[in-house]
């Protein structure tokens, strides 16, 4: 037993309603599959439907001469006999007479809803600005080797990724470039760690750890595990740096360049390499040695939408700072566009962070790798210092340092950080000992 | 199957036509006219129909060389056949259409086109009309309503219907004679062209040149109708079987059918009796499968040899006027050769032209990537087989 | 084995198999006494008798359908369509009966044959001579369609259309009929149907063409090997149902892909060949997809040798595939 809701039928050819002509049965009346039902009208035809089951009329929902849109109900069966199942969804109708007899179907209308789509996993990424442009199997390499496509830096017509621009970004142009020489054994002999199903399903998102996040992950595990980090920081009271930066702003902004703290900490690095030349250096694993560099070549991190990269600026000492501002200037659209070459990324002998805009006081950055040493440079506050024995309000900042101690042992840190120190506090040494 | 071959391989395909009506004619096979049924043409009428069919004659012979010499790569001869296609044509006026099949090279001369641009069109030179697109024979003349050639059979004739119903719908008196050979007759569009000719009374006149081979296969391997006149019963038109050599007998005849379909009163079916004396084309050895005979027998019922006997009788044919008219025709065809040997090829730029009327952006793109690539030269090119 | 033309082989193949199998008739325009206009069925009249290979009035369309009746009834017709540009009449018993019979009878009713018909241009035939239509029977579901390139795939692939149970568009290259000569297998040869061939193996880019395009690519082939390129020509053989996968290996192998074929551009069916490689293979392109072809107007008479597809526009197609 069951109901049977009887829809206006669609007769096929593009027609929406039919008209009700007559009713052939009554409600209340006992009827057999077959018997004439309904006559119904439409632009093509008028046609008599016959009863699609056995029943009794239990509603007729309409009345002659009415007109009723398709798969409208309009009649209610009781039916007897044999439970339905499902009937009132894809239920043929016996092929009508009169006029054009084409049969009638009724459209399925209990079909379930589809299930929701599966939610996509969030791309590894955000993209820069425009779309990535690279060949398909370009493409399948970069996802092979877990790259997010649109941080390699392209050198094909219309800044297209090319497969060597790929291979140069896998091997050298990450924020943790690896140098040839190989790298001591990592503590990778660990069991992985398994996250099981959360409790309550939904309270947990997972986010796939790959491209240059999981690069990322593997060079500071590469630096922790090898170089024996320790941190010093020193505090710096930079009240004159700031007044002077403040002077000669006005002058080079007007040419557009925009004067920062950070050359002025580039010249001060400087000055504390070439005292300290250990902390401007490399060990050689292979053939036990410290390779100690005449040159200054500093990494600026940098934190972009997508992520980390340490372009280098090259030669510091021989520059101005000027030089150094438009430098860096230069470097920051670049970055910002994502185009800075993969040469760009390589060669540093040393690397400075800066965080200070964001905040925290100071750090224990992590060194980059086979580099010794990493300052970190932090915010410039307002800050009471006692001055001439007299509380004064100055601008002070930390600066912190993470050395290898296996290279160099935490005096010369300290020294090092000292030379910084008196630099920045008289910036005129800037002037004279660069 | 049908009877089969001659003992020694060979078929003739005449063995089994011996019943029917005779087909009319005007000349006996002397060419002596003594019926009531000469259609009294003056001096100059025979003289033009004379000088086309011998020209006819030498371009063909012409072509056939040239075709020998690769210098032209493909003709269709005639040879034989005519009396069959001009006569008929000579009914018409000017203005009247003409749908032929791709043995009627004869219709052109005679309705004026210009031996130069038929030349320039067997080589397809920038010169021609047709700008080089098709092979030979297959001409195009708007100019004196002689439509484009094609080599699918019986296509013309479905066409050449439409072309009599939109005349009438215009209210025109125009006619339209179209053309194909019995194996045309087999064909979906023969049926269709005449059965639709017929429904809508359309007036056109259908010759059916009977020259009893469709490359090697014979009449009776065409139809097994008693003749092709016949046929016409079938779609409600007369059907007039006629002596294709004799062509005052078939311009008689012709002449009836053009003058019913201009008074309105429709289509008919004339059936030319003739024969294809030469090889379906210049890629067709004919040797192969007739018998050398028959062949000759046709030879001796030449039409122009004929017609040149009436001609004599009526004392209009003179050998001076012969050797003048022939010496004049073979000036005009060298000269026309010589000029076609002395154009270039029609540009490939020309080749994107006119499949629309207008030019497609695709088409521009494959044109100018074309020019621009520098390879303008085939790597090397074939023969025609057929 | 013995060295002959595709022409020839098509002869034998066809003579081969009315010996092995009697339900095979031949039949068409000029096929009987005159063995054909190009000589495809000499000698069968002779051999086997007129009531197995014979003349028919002029009329493709009648030529078809009669086939199809002989099919249904039990024969294996091999019918042909003088040129492929004549077969349009026929077009209605190909397209609605030959290849939808099965279909439409639920399988009760078989239209085993094969239509022969020489196609493409190359022999200065002009618009209705020439022309490389392959591209509507291919859109035909129901319909097989085979090109052979060489002499004993002419054959081989004969002797499968004809044992095929299925009907058979085998199209025949009409331009290297007589210049293509190659050892051919006597007696009994088969070449199994949808499967294809690699023609020259290559590692740079993957050429595919079929028919009379094969021999041009080859000179081509030869050409970029002295430009350093070493290219991997596919002949498919059968176009439908096609061997994708001889394909797809090729291209996953190369990375490159160039299409060559003599029908006008646009619908043609090497389109249909780099929409297979686009869904299943993209991911291993290294380079833009090329494809060398006719243009989109009908079939020139003078102007040949510039339509067809030439070793110089095969050469620049394929270089085009390394232009990133």
């Amino acid at each position: 037993m069951g109901i049977y809701e009887f829809r206006m039928p669609d007769i096929g050819e593009g027609v929406a309603e039919g008209e009700i002509v007559s009713w052939k049965v009554a409600v209340g009346d006992e009827v057999i599959e077959d018997q004439d039902f309904v006559e119904v009208m439409t632009d093509k035809a008028t046609v008599t439907i016959t009863m699609p089951c056995d029943g009794v009329i239990k509603d007729l929902k309409f009345a002659e001469g009415d007109v009723v849109p398709v798969e409208t109900v309009i009649a209610v069966i009781d039916q007897v006999g044999e439970a339905s199942s499902g009937h009132e969804a894809k239920t043929a109708v016996a092929a009508a007479s009169a006029g054009s007899a084409t049969a009638v179907t009724v459209a399925g209308t209990g079909t379930a809803a589809p299930p929701a789509p599966a939610r996509a996993a969030p791309s590894e990424a955000r993209a820069r600005p425009g779309r990535v442009l690279a060949a398909p199997a370009t493409r399948r390499r970069a996802r092979e080797q877990g790259v997010d496509l649109s941080l390699v830096p392209g050198s094909g017509p219309s800044g297209r990724v090319t497969n060597e621009d790929l291979a140069a970004y896998i091997e050298g142009g990450t924020p943790t470039a690896a140098p040839a020489v190989p790298v001591a054994a990592q503590a990778q002999t660990r069991e992985p760690v398994v996250v099981p199903q959360p409790a309550v399903p939904g309270s947990e998102e997972r986010v796939p750890f790959r491209g240059v996040r999981k690069k990322i992950a593997e060079a500071m595990t590469r630096s922790k595990f090898t170089a024996t980090h320790f941190s010093v920081v020193e505090d710096v009271d930079v009240t004159e740096l700031v007044k002077l930066r403040k002077e000669i702003k006005e002058t080079y902004a007007e040419e557009g360049t925009r004067i920062t703290f950070m050359p002025f900490f580039m010249k001060a690095v400087v000055a504390g390499l070439r005292e300290f030349p250990s902390l401007n250096a490399t060990l050689d694993e292979s053939s036990e040695e410290i390779v100690l560099k005449h040159y200054y070549n500093l990494g600026i991190a940098t934190d972009t939408d997508n992520g980390l990269i340490v372009p280098v600026v090259r030669d510091v000492d021989r520059k101005s700072i000027v030089q150094l501002a438009r430098e860096l200037n230069d470097l920051a659209a670049r970055t910002r566009e994502g185009k800075v070459n993969p040469e760009e990324l390589k060669g540093g002998t040393f690397t400075i962070t800066n965080a200070g805009a964001i905040g925290g006081l100071f750090a224990t950055p992590i060194i980059n790798f086979p580099e010794v040493a990493i300052l970190g440079v932090h915010k410039i506050e307002k800050t009471p210092r006692v001055v001439g024995g007299e509380i004064r309000i100055r601008d002070v900042m930390y600066l912190s340092v993470s050395i290898d101690h296996r290279i160099v042992d935490g005096a010369d840190g300290v020294r090092f950080l000292n030379v910084l120190k008196s630099c920045l506090e008289d910036p005129k040494r800037l002037l004279v000992e660069i | 199957m049908t009877k089969s071959s001659q003992s020694n391989g060979k078929r003739t395909a005449t063995a089994r036509r011996s019943s029917g009506d005779k087909p009319v004619s005007v000349m006996d096979a002397k060419g002596k006219s003594g019926r009531s049924n000469d259609p009294g043409l003056d001096k100059d009428e025979l003289l033009l129909l004379y000088r086309v069919m011998v020209m006819t004659r030498m371009m063909e012979e012409r072509a056939l060389n040239l075709q020998r010499q690769s210098r032209i790569g493909f003709y269709v001869p005639c040879t034989g056949q005519e009396a069959s296609h001009v006569g008929t044509a000579f009914a018409l006026r000017d203005s009247d259409w003409v749908f032929p099949a791709y043995r009627q090279p004869g219709i052109m001369l005679l309705r004026g086109a210009p031996t130069q641009q038929i030349v320039d069109e067997w080589y397809g030179n920038e010169g021609d009309l047709c700008k080089g697109r098709q092979m030979p024979v297959h001409n195009s003349f708007r100019a004196i309503n002689f439509v484009s050639i094609s080599s699918p059979i019986a296509t013309q004739l479905t066409q050449a219907t439409g072309a009599g119903i939109a005349a009438k719908y215009r209210g025109e008196d125009t006619v339209v004679m179209t053309y194909m050979g019995d194996g045309g007759t087999s064909e979906n569009d023969f049926h269709a062209g005449l059965n639709f000719a017929g429904v809508f009374n359309a007036p056109v006149v259908f010759v059916c040149e009977n020259n009893h081979w469709a490359i090697s296969v014979p009449l009776e391997r065409q139809t097994a109708s008693e003749t092709i006149a016949i046929k016409a019963e079938a779609y409600g038109m007369p059907g007039v079987r006629v002596d294709g050599n004799d062509v005052l007998a078939v311009y008689q005849v012709a002449k009836e059918a053009v003058q019913r379909a201009r008074q309105g009163k429709g289509p008919t079916l004339i059936e030319t009796v003739t024969y294809r004396v030469g090889p379906h084309s210049s890629s067709d050895d004919p040797t192969r499968y007739r018998e050398d005979s028959e062949v000759e027998a046709w030879r001796k019922r030449d039409p122009i040899e004929r017609f040149k006997a009436y001609l004599k009788t009526k004392r209009i044919w003179t050998q001076d006027l012969e050797d003048e008219m022939r010496a004049e025709i073979k000036t005009e065809i060298n000269d026309a050769v010589k000029q076609a040997e002395t154009k270039a090829n029609p540009s490939p730029a020309s080749m994107f032209d006119d499949v629309y009327r207008d030019m497609t952006s695709q088409l521009a793109e494959q044109r100018d990537e074309l020019l621009s690539s520098g390879q303008l030269g085939p790597d090397e090119e074939g023969a025609f087989p057929l | 084995m013995a060295v002959m033309t595709l022409l020839d082989a098509v002869n034998d193949g066809l003579k081969t198999e009315m010996a092995h199998d009697d339900r095979v008739v031949v039949f068409g325009e000029d096929v009987g006494k005159n063995g054909g206009v190009f000589r495809a069925t000499a000698g069968l009249q002779d051999e086997f008798g007129e009531a197995r290979c014979f003349d028919t009035p002029l009329s493709e369309c009648g030529i078809i359908g009669t086939a199809i009746g002989m099919a249904l009834y039990g024969l294996r017709p091999v019918p042909e369509i003088q040129f492929l540009d004549f077969i349009y009449p026929a077009f209605d018993q190909i397209v609605s009966e030959a290849a939808k019979m099965r279909y439409r009878s639920g399988g009760e009713y078989t239209c085993p044959m094969v239509i022969r018909s020489p196609y493409g241009g190359g022999i200065r035939g002009g618009h209705y001579h020439s022309q490389s239509s392959e591209a509507y029977f291919c859109h035909t579901p129901g319909l097989k369609v085979v090109i052979p390139s060489t002499p004993a795939d002419a054959k081989g692939l004969l002797t499968s259309a004809i044992r095929d149970e299925d009907p058979v568009m085998f199209l025949e290259p009409k331009k290297i009929y007589r210049t293509m000569k190659a050892e051919v297998p006597a007696g009994e040869h088969v070449v199994p149907l949808s499967k294809g061939r690699i023609v020259r193996e290559g590692s740079d880019c993957t050429v595919v063409a079929w028919g009379a395009m094969v021999e041009v690519c080859e000179k081509a082939a030869n050409e970029l090997a002295n430009r350093g390129k070493s290219i991997e020509i596919v002949d498919p053989r059968t176009l439908v149902p096609l061997d994708e996968n001889i394909i797809l290996e090729s291209v996953k192998k190369t990375g490159r892909l160039c299409t060559v074929y003599e029908a006008p551009k646009t619908g043609g069916f090497g389109s249909e060949i780099i929409a297979i490689v686009a869904a299943k293979a993209i991911e291993y392109l290294e380079g833009p997809i090329t494809r060398v072809t006719g243009f989109d107007t009908p079939f020139p008479y003078t102007l040949e040798g510039i339509y067809m597809p030439t070793v110089q526009r095969v050469v620049k197609g394929v270089e085009k595939t390394f232009s990133w």
